[in-house]
């Protein structure tokens, strides 16, 4: 398929993830370009999610599209959607590289994985601001510290926001397995998130009778 | 919020404003191009797209050549007794002239117990000297008649080994030895073995087709 001939289905109406696919593997610079654009988010965020290293999530989208490249043909649009199948390429990339990633200790300070949220403060309200950062954060770093099978349920159907349906698509198992997963990932996570919340209720408690001593 | 309790419904907000933050993070635009690189890349290195019919027609053709080469390979193994057997049937053809004769001096007896004798045991030193790929040439391509007896035979004379040629007889010579023949096939000659005993004397023979 023709650059030209891409256009002018862009006037009619948006190509298809197989067309557009189709003609990738066909050769079609302009597809990947349109392909990579509408599918590149998910993938990114997905991975960026998973590992909590930016430059991770970078790799694992670049080789998610190259595997794409090279391998496309193995992509059956009976057995499900493009995003479905370009997630669950993500996902062994991702469990991979953790695999080898956790034998290597990490030298000096990153700072670019530690500032993946920006905290958006436009409104004049900066305690809340601040209070809501540190709320994700805090959320953040609980599921990054579940075990990978919770994980990345936890990230495909609260944070990506996929059916169960397809999350049992993208891990290859049963729907039931999906929701008794995400049910524990969910116990898992109130778990992680309580004694941190009590720790600072002892704490501020002890500070205030500090201050009442003092 | 550190100082609301985690419940279910806070975890989950908490869930979605982490996945609402997330939601614009977008994998930065140096990606892209390197893929567009390694795509025009791609398609000079490679000049056929279809890279699974190229696999396949090479699988072809390496399937073919491997299916004549086994059969180059097989022939001359399938060859060789033939040859061997045209070799023995070329030898004794100067033999043939004095082992026709045999039959002819010495007539078959009706004695049915030296027969048996006979029968049984001449075989076994010709066998030995048949090579063992021969022999299974033999056994697997040829039927042969028990051995007949050409006259009165002693079982000693056997004791200090024997041979059987391989010779060609006119078609007739089956009837002398009460056996059927096509008429259609008169003109034609069969093989049989013919068991020389250390006398140098024909003992036995069988028919072979």
């Amino acid at each position: 398929m023709s650059v030209n001939h891409l256009g002018a289905m862009n006037l009619q109406s948006e190509p298809g993830d197989s067309e557009l696919l189709r003609s990738m593997l066909a050769g079609d610079e302009e597809a990947l370009a349109l392909l990579y654009r509408r599918r590149q988010g998910s993938v990114y965020r997905f991975a960026l999610q998973m590992s909590g290293s930016k430059p991770m999530a970078e790799d694992v989208t670049q080789e998610v599209f190259l595997f794409l490249m090279r391998e496309g043909h193995v992509f059956d649009p009976a057995r499900g959607s493009l995003s479905a199948f370009l997630l669950g390429v993500a996902r062994n990339h991702v469990l991979r590289r953790m695999r080898v990633d956790q034998f290597m200790t990490p030298i000096g300070d990153d700072d670019d994985d530690e500032a993946v949220f920006v905290a958006t403060g436009t409104d004049l309200r900066p305690l809340d601001d601040l209070a809501r950062a540190e709320t994700i954060e805090l959320v953040r770093r609980a599921v990054l510290s579940l075990p990978p099978k919770y994980r990345e349920v936890v990230v495909l159907c609260e944070l990506q926001d996929v059916s169960y349906g397809e999350a049992a698509e993208i891990l290859g198992c049963a729907i039931g397995t999906v929701r008794s997963r995400l049910h524990r990932a969910r116990a898992l996570l109130l778990a992680k998130l309580r004694p941190a919340e009590q720790i600072d209720d002892e704490s501020s408690a002890s500070l205030k009778s500090a201050r009442c001593f003092a | 919020m550190n100082s609301q309790r985690f419940d279910e419904e806070t975890l989950t907000s908490s869930l979605k404003l982490l996945a609402g933050e997330m939601a614009t993070l977008n994998a930065p635009p140096e990606i892209e191009q390197k893929l567009r690189e390694a795509m025009r890349a791609r398609a000079v290195v490679r000049p056929f797209p279809k890279r699974r019919v190229g696999y396949w027609v090479a699988a072809g053709i390496a399937a073919a050549l491997l299916i004549a080469v086994s059969v180059v390979a097989l022939r001359p193994r399938t060859d060789k007794p033939n040859q061997t057997t045209a070799r023995q049937t070329d030898q004794p053809a100067v033999k043939e002239e004095r082992s026709v004769e045999v039959p002819k001096i010495l007539e078959p007896e009706p004695e049915q117990e030296p027969q048996k004798q006979i029968a049984r045991n001449p075989v076994r030193p010709g066998k030995r000297r048949v090579p063992h790929s021969e022999v299974a040439n033999h056994v697997t391509r040829e039927i042969a008649t028990d051995f007949m007896p050409l006259g009165y035979v002693n079982p000693t004379t056997f004791q200090d080994g024997g041979q059987v040629v391989r010779i060609e007889l006119p078609r007739s010579a089956l009837v002398n030895f009460g056996l059927p023949m096509n008429m259609e096939r008169y003109h034609e000659k069969v093989k049989a073995d013919v068991l020389i005993g250390s006398d140098g004397l024909a003992h036995a023979i069988r028919f072979v087709q």
